[in-house]
């Protein structure tokens, strides 16, 4: 990979998993969303079973997205942001890794203490991590719940911020992640 | 006198012994619940799911050299279900899958019995939600000091027997197939009735 292309744009690997995760969060949202209030029969367990294998995608695509970045840091961020600014961004970025892992284990925790196994895309079937558990898994559905709430309020603030960085502070972070661009703005 | 005594003695034990043997008829036993399983697997969104039922009587007369004269007879109170999730045991006790309000129980009473590589074949009839049909089992019976252990396994198509209607009949969610699996610690039938 030319180093110089890495250092002022993301990866064409970082993008596609950025965009592809971007992608299974928006659909998670749908199918929880629409599941959990459905009564339990057919739809809902179609409808689950799909939520659960997009959440496994999720968190293994997510650990290939750490190692990536480990092994390919992305661009430094623009040099005009203040250090308020540059904190903020590490944070929500942050946040959203965390979130990233939380949310699909802790559905996973929530089918295991409930004893409704998570199958991939019916392929394999991933082992439950805990006993069947009622109590632990209404603490768990809570915890799923309230960290849905989270990432929502997370992602609208990474949107937010990257329309702002693009419309007005017209620099190229928002350029940088999107596939089939060239970022010419400049720092 | 006293050498005597001790040939017939030996006499008489070898005689029980042979014609016990030739005439043995099947061991009555019956289950003991504390000690005994009786389990199902489901296929349900892909993964495996394992349900209990925990109240069942089974009537075993058997005996390895007497399978002519052996037979069982298990009935299983579907209330009993349990899935570990009380969501799930509702739904399955409900009218589109065991319709336990107009068929609470179970039957299985075997035919007849044959020898395997590994244990034994029975072939006998299940009775569920009104419905029976043949369903083989196999297993493996090995005499312990209190009596007896029976494990074995069964498979059946859960909609032969119309268990799931209406949505509960696409095999999408929950496959058709079921496999049962049970252990059953045996007693002597004299000794607990």
């Amino acid at each position: 990979m030319p180093t110089q292309e890495s250092r002022t744009r993301f990866t064409a690997m970082a993008q596609l998993l950025h965009w592809l995760i971007a992608a299974l969060i928006v659909t998670q949202f749908a199918l929880g969303w629409t599941a959990v209030d459905l009564p339990l029969g057919t739809h809902k367990l179609a409808l689950f079973a799909r939520h659960k294998s997009f959440g496994m995608t999720v968190l293994m695509l997510t650990i290939v997205r750490v190692v990536w970045r480990w092994a390919n840091p992305p661009p430094e961020l623009p040099a005009g942001m203040t250090p308020l600014e540059r904190t903020l961004a590490r944070a929500t970025h942050l946040a959203f890794y965390a979130l990233l892992f939380a949310m699909p284990i802790t559905g996973w925790l929530m089918s295991s203490a409930k004893k409704y196994s998570v199958s991939w895309f019916g392929l394999f079937t991933w082992p439950d991590l805990i006993a069947q558990n009622k109590t632990a898994f209404e603490a768990l559905k809570t915890t799923h719940d309230y960290l849905s709430d989270v990432l929502l309020v997370i992602a609208v603030l990474h949107i937010l911020a990257a329309l702002k960085h693009h419309f007005l502070n017209k620099d190229d972070v928002f350029l940088r992640m999107l596939p089939f661009t060239k970022s010419k703005r400049g720092p | 006198m006293r050498r005597a005594a001790i040939s017939v003695t030996m006499l008489c034990m070898a005689s029980v012994a042979t014609v016990g043997h030739a005439a043995s008829p099947a061991t009555s036993y019956t289950a003991d619940p504390s000690a005994s399983r009786l389990d199902f697997i489901g296929i349900q969104a892909g993964a495996e799911f394992k349900g209990s039922f925990h109240r069942f009587t089974a009537a075993i007369d058997f005996a390895p050299d007497a399978l002519a004269s052996s037979h069982f007879d298990v009935q299983i109170d579907l209330n009993s279900l349990d899935t570990m999730d009380n969501d799930r045991d509702t739904t399955m006790r409900g009218p589109d899958i065991f319709d336990i309000a107009h068929f609470s129980a179970s039957r299985y009473v075997t035919r007849s019995f044959t020898k395997t590589p590994t244990g034994y074949s029975a072939a006998g009839t299940l009775t569920l939600h009104g419905v029976t049909k043949d369903v083989p089992i196999d297993f493996v019976f090995v005499s312990t000091p209190g009596g007896a252990k029976l494990e074995g396994t069964a498979k059946l198509n859960r909609l032969e027997f119309g268990v799931g209607q209406g949505d509960w009949k696409s095999t999408e969610q929950v496959k058709d197939l079921v496999k049962v699996a049970f252990s059953l610690m045996l007693k002597p039938r004299s000794l607990s009735e």
